[in-house]
């Protein structure tokens, strides 16, 4: 009994302590960041970190209006949702768009204005998601919600944005996140890229398509645009699910492969970790060449996974690319792009990739929105109407020109190209191509806003 | 209703899927037979024991070095913990020293995603030079590592099983599992017995922990809980035969497996551990109560 | 067998029916407390904290399931969060399919979720400790898959109520009286009240001292002629009644429900905070499920990451078996007594009393 004694009080210690490091931790973390809660610098002290070098800057100087002059203005609040939990992150979006403000902030600012960009994180609890939104309004006072990136977010929240007047520009997964007029997405989304994969399989006479997705909210809205692709051209699909995270990656793709017969296709439509692991275990199994190609959504569209896979996979693995691919378009914006990666992106882990060049574009669309307000103050009404307002704009990542427009659906993004690796990189196989009208939803878009002009 | 042509490639997949879950079963089951502690942290310690290996191979260590130090954490963590809670639980019931291991798997699982965190463009991954040569078997293509792991299941379910009975301390350790304080009055060095049961099973979850982050994925969550699954080899087994946990794991991988081209059911196969532990238990129940009583092993 | 008059004397003696003053005062500090939860702190909290707390009011009934199962009984299981997530199903099923009025729902989600308790509870019962933990595991697994496959309804139609090509998902109504979130707030706190009532009955009545005895000693309880099978049996029929009720109050707090949302891990997590909090005492619930929802929170806007919070838990479980059986509900109030009467000794000591001797 005496011999517990000491041993109590040792364990005793540690759970204090564990419990004084949360707190410290949480304290320390909420005077730095009790705002934003991205882990790069807040734009009100980026003076001191961007501003050092200003021949650096020179790179990423034309993000702002006045190059090397920091803002100093009363802050400018926008916020983001963002599904950050074991298994599954996207804080590599906004992580991404709060670099882009931090190189305009550092650069002139909005008007003078920083903008401040407070990012909640969520575990795809809607009650959690739902307090969020709340949070951002009400306590964050943000006047505009710009790099949301949520499995459900869109579904939970859009009566609320509806409600409080928010047109939200963002990076959509859930099927609200381009059905409501509230939302407009700068990538297609799991539906309408893998239109795009399977309209590209369907272009090479494939002979049967396989669409196999992840079992998470959705599924049903998302196999019905390929369904329709498939109908269309006669071909028989087959469409599978399978719960995440996989486990048991070699039956699913014997599965996928049988389905599938030497003159079929397999599409894909899986985050980069669950795709490469169905396709490493096609390759361990000796299975890649049973079919006549693989195809996969935007989320394949990584130089991590063309590197991953190897050159067994060059030409035969078509990847949907929702966004121009960066190691083969050499403009002025995807130099940007890369600078400011480079300079301000230390909280983007993925690096170069499909993530953070949304996070760009639609930083982008949101600073070209609002500087083109001209009133004094920037209020929930003006910011908003400045987003819903942006028409016809080039973002220098997209296939076409990108309109938020005052529509009941937005699919602004309706272009895709394909990509395939080669030797660890992704390369072009497909240019700029249209997704097809025969998708009902593609069709109730183009009927209101018509087709928007290719990107110059 | 799907051919014999069709259900053969997934006879040999799920033979290695059985694998993988008589990895993890007869991992739980040797510490159980040994400390009477079924260790739910198994899955968690190979976990971050393959998180070590894979940040140390791109830190550029070489390879076997970094294998080794994945079976060093596992052991050393594993060990350290029967040293600082075993005795203080020893004289608890199974269930309580159960779910004590369940705090560890929350340790470990939250270090595991603090320190190496979820990016969602890249996915981390560990290969072995005998992933991409093997043989046909049929029309499908078995790797080395696959037969790797089947085999390290049959040699760790036999050398176990013969090391519990034949030898000193194996008997020893079987002694303490029933009743330690008689044991320790018969003149056992419990304590010492007691930390190589727990090395033991430490070593057992590292090289787990590799081959399934080869075999499965690199993924801490994946790991940590894929234990789940294996504790249905382990309870049909009633957690008492070794060779009924290996045997139990290998046809739950078959079955599960087998259900893919049955389009009714393929979308419920992961429920096949779960429903197979749930029917074995309540027949092999029917006509006694079953208890975790200090005489029974 | 008669009892004796000494004996009839002696039990009329302890059952005395006035309360002492003690428990009058307590009973009147709980009541003070709960009128300011009620109308108190939906005036001071901002929305995304009070909507946080209507996710506290659920899982304070889910914890108090699970603490009557492994804190009165002595039975572990690992399968509360699968037993929500039904309850949360049934709610939403007839909320789009009726138009019942809300409480009538709840009710019928929970004694749905009862009934399915008990016929899971009737074979499983015939296991023990760690195998009953286990197999309410192995069974919470397999119902998440059914889940993941059949998904929640979403006002859809057929049995399942599924519609998986909408494009605009119906959020699932709440009551007329409780539309707006602080309403809701207060209404899933009158309900959990109303839960840990129920329990309190049971506990001060004769189930309450079977259970005692079960805890104690099943053998021993079969012996002085308990019949321990159907007492085992009524605490998991309360328990699966309680989580249903929950998962009812739980489908209207969120308006949408996804089965990735009922993880099976997640039932591991709640009993690493539901023995934190105090699986015996009523309080213990209410601290387990500020653990489970609030910290997370509260952790989430200070840009703390969860992982932490995770780990937290596993220290705490670890501790609160090996030293601290009946969890911070209760180890808490003695660490705070303790400390006092530390305090008050160095206070003494350094200030001599007038009289010359130090306590």
């Amino acid at each position: 009994m005496k011999r517990l004694m000491p041993a109590w009080s040792a364990r005793r210690t540690i759970v204090l302590a564990a419990a004084i490091g949360i707190a410290a931790a949480g304290c320390s973390s909420s005077s730095s960041s009790s705002t934003a809660t991205s882990s790069t610098s807040p734009p009100a002290s980026t003076s001191t970190t961007s501003a050092t070098p200003s021949t650096a800057a020179a790179g990423t100087s034309q993000c702002g209006t006045k190059p090397g002059v920091a803002a100093t203005g009363t802050p400018i609040a926008l916020g983001a949702i963002v599904t950050n939990q074991p298994g599954t992150s996207f804080t590599d979006i906004p992580n991404m768009a709060n670099a882009y403000f931090a190189c305009v902030n550092a650069n002139g600012g909005i008007n003078g204005h920083p903008i401040k960009l407070y990012i909640e994180t969520e575990q795809t609890n809607p009650a959690q998601i739902a307090a969020d939104a709340k949070q951002l309004v009400q306590t964050d006072h943000v006047v505009g919600i710009i790099g949301n990136t949520s499995i459900i977010e869109c579904s939970v929240d859009s009566s609320y944005w509806q409600k409080l007047g928010y047109y939200i520009i963002d990076s959509g997964i859930a099927p609200e996140c381009y059905s409501t007029p509230n939302s407009a997405a700068v990538n297609m989304g799991p539906r309408y890229s893998s239109d795009g994969a399977v309209q590209y399989a369907l272009a090479q006479h494939a002979s049967k398509i396989v669409f196999d997705q992840s079992n998470v909210p959705g599924t049903g809205y998302i196999a019905a645009g390929p369904a329709d692709l498939a109908k269309a051209a006669n071909v028989p699909i087959v469409q599978l699910t399978e719960n995440v995270p996989i486990s048991d990656a070699d039956s699913v793709a014997i599965k996928e492969v049988d389905d599938a017969g030497p003159n079929g296709a397999v599409v894909l439509n899986f985050t980069p970790p669950e795709a490469l692991v169905i396709l490493q275990a096609a390759q361990k199994l000796g299975l890649e060449d049973r079919v006549k190609l693989w195809g996969c959504s935007t989320p394949c569209n990584t130089d991590f996974l063309a590197t991953s896979l190897g050159p067994k996979w060059n030409s035969k693995l078509f990847v949907n690319a929702e966004l121009l691919p960066p190691d083969v378009t050499n403009t002025p914006t995807m130099s940007l792009y890369k600078a400011i990666l480079k300079q301000y992106g230390s909280a983007v882990s993925g690096g170069i990739g499909s993530f953070s060049q949304m996070g760009f574009t639609e930083a982008e669309i949101a600073v070209h929105a609002l500087e083109s307000i001209t009133a004094s103050s920037y209020t929930v009404a003006n910011v908003n109407a400045a987003f819903k307002a942006v028409s016809a704009f080039n973002t220098g990542m997209l296939c076409q020109a990108w309109t938020y427009g005052s529509y009941p659906t937005h699919i602004p993004n309706n272009m895709d190209s394909t990509v395939t690796p080669d030797n660890g990189k992704m390369v072009t196989a497909q240019g700029c191509t249209q997704i097809s009208s025969v998708d009902p939803q593609i069709a109730q878009y183009r009927s209101v806003a018509g087709t928007a002009p290719m990107a110059p | 209703m799907p051919s014999w042509q069709d259900f053969q490639p997934f006879i040999v997949s799920g033979l290695a899927l059985g694998g993988v879950y008589a990895l993890s079963g007869v991992g739980l089951i040797v510490l159980y037979r040994a400390t009477g502690v079924l260790n739910l942290a198994f899955g968690a310690l190979g976990a971050m024991g393959a998180l070590i290996t894979w940040s140390l191979i791109k830190a550029g260590v070489p390879d076997w070095l970094s294998w080794l130090a994945c079976v060093v954490f596992a052991g050393a963590v594993t060990l350290g913990y029967g040293i600082i809670f075993g005795p203080a639980l020893a004289k608890r019931d199974p269930l309580v020293k159960a779910v004590a291991t369940i705090g560890l798997t929350l340790i470990l699982y939250g270090l595991a995603d603090l320190l190496w965190t979820t990016s969602g463009g890249q996915a981390r991954s560990i290969t072995f030079p005998t992933d991409n040569s093997g043989f046909m078997v049929g029309q499908v293509q078995v790797n080395w590592t696959q037969v790797i792991a089947l085999a390290a299941g049959v040699v760790i379910t036999v050398a176990t099983g013969a090391f519990l009975r034949y030898t000193k301390l194996g008997t020893a350790m079987r002694a303490m599992a029933n009743d330690r304080d008689i044991t320790a009055t018969l003149g056992v060095p419990v304590r010492k017995v007691e930390a190589a049961a727990w090395l033991g099973c430490g070593v057992l979850a590292g090289l787990a922990g590799l081959l399934l982050a080869d075999l499965v994925a690199l993924d801490a969550t994946t790991l940590t809980f894929l234990v789940i699954s294996s504790l249905a080899a382990v309870l049909i087994a009633r957690l008492r035969s070794i060779t009924i946990t290996f045997i139990a794991a290998i046809v739950i991988g078959l079955l599960h497996d087998l259900l893919t081209p049955i389009t009714a059911l393929t979308n419920y196969r992961d429920m096949t551990p779960f429903v197979l532990a749930a029917v074995a238990l309540l027949v092999l129940s029917r006509h006694q109560v079953m208890s975790q009583s200090r005489e029974e092993a | 067998m008669q009892a004796t008059p000494v004996q009839q004397d002696a039990s009329r003696r302890y059952k005395s029916p006035r309360p002492d003053r003690k428990q009058l005062t307590r009973a009147g500090v709980i009541a003070v407390l709960l009128l300011f939860v009620l109308f108190g702190l939906p005036q001071l909290l901002s929305l995304y904290y009070i909507d946080t707390m209507t996710q506290v009011a659920v899982y304070s009934m889910v914890a108090l399931g699970l603490g009557v199962l492994v804190g009165r009984v002595g039975l572990v299981s690992l399968g509360q969060v699968a037993v929500l997530a039904i309850g949360a199903w049934v709610a939403a099923r007839l909320l789009f399919a009726t138009t019942q009025p809300y409480p009538l729902v709840l009710l019928e989600a929970g004694l749905i979720t009862m009934v399915l308790g008990v016929i899971i509870g009737l074979p499983a019962l015939r296991l023990r400790g760690l195998y009953l933990a286990l197999i309410t595991l192995m069974l919470a697994g397999a119902i998440t898959v059914v889940l993941a496959t059949v998904n929640f309804p979403n006002g859809g139609h057929g049995f399942l109520g599924y519609n998986g090509s909408l494009v605009n998902i119906p959020p699932i109504r709440r009551p007329s009286i409780a539309a707006s979130d602080p309403a809701y707030f207060r209404y899933s706190v009158v309900v959990a009240i109303l839960m840990f009532a129920l329990v309190l009955a049971h506990i001060k009545t004769r189930p309450g001292r079977a259970w005692a005895a079960i805890r104690q000693s099943e053998p021993a309880a079969l012996a002085a002629g308990i019949n321990t099978w159907l007492y085992k049996l009524w605490a998991f029929a309360l328990a699966s009644f309680i989580t249903g009720v929950a998962g009812g109050v739980l489908a209207g707090a969120v308006h949408y429900l996804y089965s990735i949302g009922f993880p099976t891990q997640d039932s591991i997590t709640l009993l690493a905070v539901v023995l934190m909090g105090g699986a015996y005492s009523m309080w213990g619930a209410v601290v387990a499920a500020l653990l489970y929802q609030f910290l997370p929170a509260l952790l989430n806007n200070w840009g703390v990451s969860a992982d932490w919070l995770t780990i937290l838990f596993g220290v705490g479980v670890l501790q609160v078996l090996t030293t601290a059986p009946a969890g911070l509900a209760d180890q808490v109030p003695r660490d705070l007594a303790r400390l006092g009467r530390f305090l008050r000794s160095r206070i003494r000591k350094a200030a001599p009393a007038p009289g010359g001797d130090a306590a």
